[in-house]
């Protein structure tokens, strides 16, 4: 430990300073909080329903400080958009790997990082799993296809799955089941999500988590499904199972459901 | 004590592929596992065939592997009430299809919507399943583990299962070096015993090596069949691995419309992979639904029957005129590829089986 301290000093590198950073995701329906235990809601068009299952990959986790330093960590996965950089210069991405958000499971709920970077002003992340792992045969962790989150017979993962039921729903017993993925064009279902964080450090947006780190949390709005970009009924398409124009749809307007809890 | 039987066992079957002519694509396994290390094992490349696509890198071939993938391929206790293996639909007898099946069989009654496909050469493939929807073969035994009709158990029920089993405990030691039982480890496992079904030594193999000739039937079939049939049947996989729609109509209790489902592209509509032409003479019945019993069925469709729309392949737009004269001679070309050593290699049977061949003439 002290030699690589000392090599450290000899070779005139900084030893950088890591600042614990926890993402806690919170799900809603609307202004009430998401229970999958029957509640019933209701969306923008009248039509009610209940979620059995709500779950989605975040991936490629990037913060940025706004500031105009260089890219501080490795480059993004592939499906970032890389386009999209109105965050600012100086940003680390302190999550490559997909994680899996899942409201049955309290402790995917919560994720514990760290960054570089001082003063956190933007965060972006993937919705979803990068073509690599879609093509890559079998993965593990939160990407075992054993999680069900994966199409066995069209290889390819569900990036987010909204399941429940509604009497809007002529499905077979109501039911509704929202599975939405795709990696090939034109039916690429990745989305990647920009979240400004507000003001300066200590503003509402975060507060000290635990350990003594900031804590980010994200609010994700179930509604924001059915309405976000353009209207998905229920009663007009209960069953989302493949890659297409619908998961198309329906991921544009869940890209829209996250924000940033103050 | 075990694994020094199955080492004996392994040494005696490259010795009896050597004394069937060498030729017979196998383990090239030499010598015993090293302080508890795998041995590395490598896929027999048949001469003038280009670089296999399945990524070795990523899964290195070992004989422990092997082994561990064949016993899961023969393993019953993949399917919810432990009735069906992978072998149950892939027999060895017939090149690891259905012999004479025309839809596979699932679990409680069930039937499948489809003929299952010959396995071989899978390690040259890049897509799987009829209508090429699985991308990886590592992937492949996902679908029908998981399908209600046909082994309708859930990924974590086979590894719960598989931990539970103090046998797959140690052999998934011997292979990974520790005793995880995980998904990836048991379809890579199961991918180790897959890309080892080569078939190349029927007799067109032998033919085309210098090693064997043709009967005027056969030679005649084959000029045939390299004008007629070649495009999509390509050498040497007698498959270009594209998806065609040939003009068979859709059957309304199946509702099958192959490709169209994974592209859900309406030009896909009715498209199905091509399928090897090796060992055809034993894969009946034939086509995605298994809706032709022999090969004359297809013969007829391809100059007779087919139907034809403007979705139907392009060189199919006029039907594949044949003669009965052809037919003959193609149907003797066709039996050329026919590998018995592949269909008889003991090392691809579970183990301890003996195999007795289909064709033995008992009195």
């Amino acid at each position: 430990m002290v030699c690589v301290s000392g090599l450290v000093l000899v070779l005139g590198l900084k030893p950088s300073v890591r600042h614990p950073l926890m993402i806690r995701f919170r799900n809603c329906v609307g202004n009430r909080p998401l229970a999958l235990t029957g509640e019933l809601y209701s969306n923008s068009f009248g039509e009610s329903f209940s979620v059995q299952q709500f779950k989605y990959y975040v991936s490629a986790v990037r913060v940025g400080d706004g500031g105009d330093r260089g890219w501080a960590g490795e480059e993004g996965s592939e499906g970032v958009d890389r386009g999209h950089t109105d965050e600012g210069e100086g940003s680390e991405v302190i999550l490559k790997e997909a994680h899996l958000v899942d409201e049955g499971d309290s402790s995917s709920l919560v994720l514990h990082l760290s960054t570089d970077l001082a003063d956190v002003r933007t965060i972006s992340f993937v919705v979803g799993v990068d073509s690599l792992a879609n093509t890559g045969g079998v993965q593990g962790g939160d990407l075992d296809p054993m999680l069900g989150m994966f199409w066995t017979w069209n290889t390819g993962y569900i990036y987010a799955r909204l399941e429940g039921e509604s009497d809007s729903a002529h499905s077979p017993a109501h039911r509704f089941t929202w599975d939405i993925g795709g990696y090939k064009d034109p039916s690429n279902a990745l989305r990647t999500v920009t979240l400004a964080l507000g003001g300066a450090r200590g503003d509402g947006a975060r507060d000290d988590g635990a350990m003594g780190g900031e804590v980010i949390w994200i609010t994700a709005d179930v509604l924001k499904w059915f309405d976000g970009k353009s209207p998905v009924h229920l009663a007009g398409s209960p069953i989302c199972h493949q890659p297409g124009a619908l998961a198309m749809r329906i991921a544009d307007n869940y890209s829209t459901m996250f924000s940033v809890t103050p | 004590m075990k694994s020094f039987l199955t080492i004996g066992c392994l040494l005696m079957v490259v010795a009896w592929m050597g004394a069937e002519g060498g030729t017979v694509p196998g383990l090239s396994v030499a010598g015993m596992s090293v302080a508890g290390k795998p041995v590395p094992m490598k896929l027999p490349v048949p001469a003038g065939w280009p670089a296999p696509q399945y990524d070795f890198k990523k899964n290195p071939l070992t004989k422990e592997g092997f082994l561990l993938g064949r016993k899961l391929f023969y393993e019953t206790a993949l399917s919810r009430d432990s009735t069906i293996s992978c072998a149950s639909c892939h027999q060895q007898f017939g090149a690891f299809a259905t012999y004479e099946h025309p839809l596979s069989h699932g679990i409680d009654n069930t039937l499948t919507t489809r003929n299952a496909p010959a396995l071989e050469n899978l390690a040259w493939q890049k897509e799987f399943m009829w209508d090429g929807g699985i991308n990886h073969l590592d992937l492949q035994p996902l679908a029908p583990l998981t399908a209600v009709n046909e082994m309708g158990e859930t990924v974590a029920g086979v590894l719960h299962r598989l931990q539970r089993d103090t046998a797959y405990v140690r052999m998934f030691r011997e292979v990974f070096g520790d005793t995880a039982i995980n998904t990836q480890r048991m379809d890579r496992a199961l991918s180790q015993y897959l890309v080892m079904l080569v078939s190349a030594d029927s007799k067109y193999d032998r033919v085309m090596q210098g090693k064997d000739s043709f009967l005027l039937p056969e030679r005649l079939g084959y000029a045939i069949f390299q004008q007629k049939c070649n495009s999509c049947h390509r050498e040497p996989f007698f498959t270009d691995f594209s998806y065609r729609n040939t003009g068979m109509p859709l059957d309304n209790t199946l509702n099958d419309f192959g490709r169209m489902r994974i592209t859900g592209d309406r030009r896909d509509s009715l498209k199905f992979k091509v399928p090897s032409l090796r060992n055809v003479a034993i894969t009946h019945p034939y086509g995605h639904d298994g809706r032709f019993f022999s090969l004359l069925n297809v013969f007829e469709h391809y100059r007779k029957n087919m139907v034809v729309t403007p979705l139907t392949d392009s060189i199919l737009q006029h039907r594949l005129p044949l003669s009965n004269f052809e037919i003959g001679q193609l149907t003797a070309f066709l039996n050329t590829l026919t590998d018995t050593a592949f269909l008889k290699n003991p090392l691809f049977a579970p183990e301890g089986y003996v195999i007795t061949p289909v064709f033995v003439h008992r009195h």
